[in-house]
Formats: structure tokens, C-alpha cells, sequence
């Protein structure tokens, strides 16, 4: 059975009640388990040891004023500002970007994201520190969105 | 695309069947659906590439030599369905997983796959260069498009290592460790790194490219020199050289038949081969990650394959980048 089958059949199980199922025919036995592709079933804090713990992130006193769009980050892992150590951030306070921008590198597991701006706008702050570990829905840069 | 010249590899390297070894003009003609002209045109591409085709105006064409490494040379004799299906070959690139990236961004489907015989910037982990002289290795990236979202992404990375192993193992004698969380490493010196890199939005990944550079003839004298003392080649441990063509043909099998189970069953199946390639359980580890270093025993990985380090109090960190030394 192709991937691409395996890929159709488990979509359109997501569709149905059934959770689990078991089909033979002439390609060979083929069982599905639903929610086989998420490992993941809540996003985990990272566990840092007290002695390690740095003072790094200041929560946002409030909710930044309505033109301002916070991008999230869509994983737990490593904050990185730029491709590589000797390399220039991706962006900078007050950088303009373009939606599609990248904007930082998250990092889990010798997985690389590069994280993208669904906005156009200018950075107007940069929550985490290079190199800091950051979780699922933590919010990474405020972005004064252009008109 | 070169389909017609894959056929035809595939066909002269099959042979007609008979004693005589080669194929005649006519029967390629009617095979591929072309005319005469057009297969003289197919075989002077092929030869151009560095086929070795010989041709007889009585008996035929016949094709001579080992198999040579190229894209036609992998796709003519590839077992899977889905990986290798485009095959993206270069003499000498900057990075298969920048061309991979490329492809993906503009459309190309799952299972297109680059690979290089060089690289000149050759990717390693945040800042590294991968090394990547010509003639020796697999530096190869393939393009997978799971219907995930981005946290389960990481899963991959475990699966590309399962694949890995389980392909470096089916060459040489002894079987593959993996170092947390993909190195694969032979004799605790790696033989092949692997690097992946996501391009999601905030809840669905567009597609997650698996870069894979294998050591498999080269030897120690060709690496720089922190990197030679920790680092071997298939041809070193197996003790002959290996065959680039048919060694990455079982890469990619075996990277189809782990994503197949990946898709059927989840995580726990490819976890579950991941351990037993991983022997440091039990054992002193150092985890050094961006500016701070944690050592301790490791405590195995939890269900999401983070690595689980007891430190000196006692404590159970849970580590999800970074990079595990023996301690």
C-alpha cells in the first residue's frame, strides 16, 4: 500500500467515529490507529533545575495595544534569532517585516522551525533571549501591524 | 522528466533474458513507445552521464560496468513507492536541504528526494558544517508532508534515526548505537548525522525536510581534525568499500517502510525501535546546550523522546535540545 493511500485512508478516518481499523486485501493488512500522529498530547513545560532557572522572560504587563499582533511560538524548544552563531538575527527591534518573513529559528530535537510572520508590520519587542527555551504558545515578538 | 532513461537502464540492466546480454534496438523501441531515433538520442544522454553503453549494430545495445551514482542510476532500481519517486541529482551542490527546502516551498510532492555527491556548505546543528568531500559519501534530503502538527513534528527525528540505523546496519557487521537523539554511530564513532528543518504554520505542517549525510567510503585522513578522531565511514567498519547506489536505495527503503509504520501506528512503534539502538541508559552523560551544560545519569527518554538526565541532587531533568556526551 502506497503513502499516499495510507495518508487517504487515515484522513478520511478523521472524519468518523472510528478509532481504529483493520482492512486486508490484496496489497497486504493494513491497521490504523487514530491519533497515531501526534506524540504529543499537551504541550510539557521544560524542566530546568532551580540552579539553573535565569530571570529572563517578563510577562507582558498587559494585553499590547490593538494594532499589535504577538507571534507565538508553535512548538516547545530552543529560541534562536539567527541561522547560525557568526550569522546577523533574522530581525532586530524596529526591523520592518513582510507576512511570510522568518523571523527566528525554533528548535527542538535536531528539528529546525523556521517561524514565519503571518504579519506585515514593524518588531516592536522581542520577548525571549537567544538560546532560552521557550514553550508551546509562548509569545516571541509583538508586531505593529502596517495598515 | 528521465523517465525514459531510467527505463532503459533498468532494462539493459535486467538483460534480455537470454545468454546474449544485449538488447536489441527494435525491442527498446516497442518497450518505451518511442521511435529508434529517439532511444539513440535516450542512450547518448545516458552515456553523456557516464554510462557505459556499448552498441553493436547486429545485436544491440548492452550496458557495461557497476552501477555508477546518479539520480537514473538510484530511481532505475528503487523498491519504494513514494520516497525517491523524484529524484534530484547534483555533482556538487551548497546543501541538499537548501535545494530540498527549494522544492518543497514551490510544490514538489512527498518523497522527492536530492542528493549530492558534494556539498560545499553542508549542514551540521545550529552553526555546523556537515563535511561533505566528493566521490565517498550520501548526502541526501528528503521531503516528507505528515498531517501533523508542528509539535508531533519532532517524531521525525526519531524515525529518521530508526531508518538510518536500521539501512547502516544492513551493511556493515555489528550493529549501529544511536547517540540522542540521531546520531548513528558505529563502535560509539558516527558513521551518520541527520538534520531536519520544518516549514509549518502555527497548527499544520507544510512539510519537514530530513537531511541525512552518511560516511560510507571515506576515509578517516579525509575529515579535519577535531572531527577525524570521532568520526568512521561504513568502509572503515565493514572493512571494504560499500556501494553508494545500492546503499541508498536501502536508505530509502527503510525511510519508507518506518514512515509507513509512523503513519499506521504513531510514535510508540518508532520509539520503541529507537531504543533499542540506544545504550546510554544508565550511563554518565553531559548535556551541553546553547550556554549551560547539565551532566549526570542518563534516565532513558520519555514518551515524547526527550532525554532524561538524573543530576547530581538527584533531580530528573528533561532535555530537549542539546547535545548528550558521555559523561
Amino acid at each position: 500500500m502506497d503513502i499516499k493511500d495510507i495518508k487517504a485512508i487515515y484522513k478520511f478516518l478523521k472524519e468518523t467515529d472510528i478509532v481504529e481499523l483493520e482492512l486486508e486485501g490484496e496489497g497486504g493488512k493494513l491497521r490504523l490507529k487514530r491519533g497515531g500522529l501526534v506524540a504529543v498530547e499537551e504541550p510539557r513545560p521544560v524542566a530546568v533545575p532551580a540552579s539553573q532557572k535565569e530571570v529572563k522572560k517578563e510577562e507582558p504587563a498587559a494585553a499590547p495595544a490593538g494594532n499589535v499582533k504577538i507571534v507565538t511560538s508553535p512548538m516547545v524548544g530552543t529560541f534562536y534569532r539567527s541561522p547560525s552563531p557568526e550569522a546577523p538575527p533574522f530581525v532586530e527591534m524596529g526591523s520592518i517585516v513582510k507576512s511570510g518573513q522568518t523571523l527566528c529559528i525554533i528548535e527542538a530535537m535536531k528539528l529546525m522551525n523556521e517561524v514565519e510572520s503571518e504579519f506585515g508590520g514593524k518588531i516592536v519587542s522581542i520577548l525571549v533571549e537567544n538560546g532560552q527555551p521557550v514553550e508551546y504558545g509562548e509569545p516571541l515578538f509583538h508586531i505593529e501591524a502596517s495598515k | 522528466m528521465q523517465e525514459k532513461e531510467v527505463e532503459i537502464v533498468r532494462i539493459l540492466r535486467a538483460g534480455p533474458g537470454n545468454e546474449k546480454k544485449y538488447v536489441s534496438g527494435q525491442a527498446l523501441s516497442s518497450r518505451l513507445g518511442v521511435s529508434r531515433t529517439a532511444v539513440w538520442k535516450h542512450i547518448s544522454n545516458l552515456r553523456k552521464m557516464g554510462f557505459l553503453i556499448e552498441a553493436s549494430p547486429s545485436k544491440g545495445y548492452s550496458l557495461k560496468g557497476e552501477a555508477s551514482f546518479n539520480g537514473v542510476e538510484i530511481r532505475s532500481a528503487l523498491t519504494t513507492g513514494t520516497i525517491g519517486k523524484k529524484v534530484f541529482f547534483y555533482p556538487s551542490i551548497d546543501s541538499t536541504n537548501i535545494k530540498a527546502f527549494e522544492l518543497a516551498r514551490s510544490g514538489e510532492p512527498e518523497g522527492t528526494v536530492v542528493i549530492a555527491d558534494a556539498q560545499s556548505n553542508g549542514k551540521g546543528r545550529i552553526g555546523r558544517r556537515w563535511e561533505s568531500p566528493p566521490g565517498v559519501n550520501v548526502y541526501t534530503s528528503i521531503i516528507l508532508r505528515p498531517d501533523c502538527p508542528p509539535q508531533a513534528a519532532q517524531n521525525l527525528t526519531f524515525l529518521s534515526a530508526v531508518a538510518v540505523a536500521e539501512a547502516v546496519g544492513a551493511v556493515c557487521p555489528g550493529r549501529p548505537t544511536v547517540k540522542w537523539p540521531n546520531d548513528i554511530l558505529i563502535d560509539s564513532r558516527k558513521v551518520a548525522g541527520i538534520l531536519l528543518e520544518m516549514d509549518s504554520e502555527a497548527d499544520r505542517v507544510h512539510f519537514v525536510i530530513a537531511g541525512i549525510g552518511v560516511n560510507v567510503n571515506m576515509k578517516a585522513m579525509m575529515l579535519p581534525d577535531p572531527v577525524r578522531s570521532i568520526a568512521t565511514s561504513l568502509a572503515e567498519k565493514s572493512g571494504h568499500e560499500v556501494d553508494r547506489t545500492h546503499f541508498v536505495r536501502t536508505l530509502y527503503a527503510s525511510v519508507e517502510k518506518w514512515y509507513k509504520i509512523y503513519l499506521m501506528e504513531g510514535f510508540g512503534p518508532i520509539l520503541s525501535a529507537w531504543k533499542g539502538y540506544f545504550d546510554a541508559e544508565g550511563k554518565p552523560v553531559k548535556v551541553i546546550s546553547f550556554n549551560r551544560s547539565i551532566s549526570g545519569i542518563c534516565a532513558g527518554v520519555d514518551e515524547s523522546g526527550a532525554l532524561l538526565v538524573r543530576d547530581p541532587a538527584g533531580a530528573v531533568v528533561r532535555i530537549i535540545s542539546g547535545d548528550a556526551e558521555r559523561g
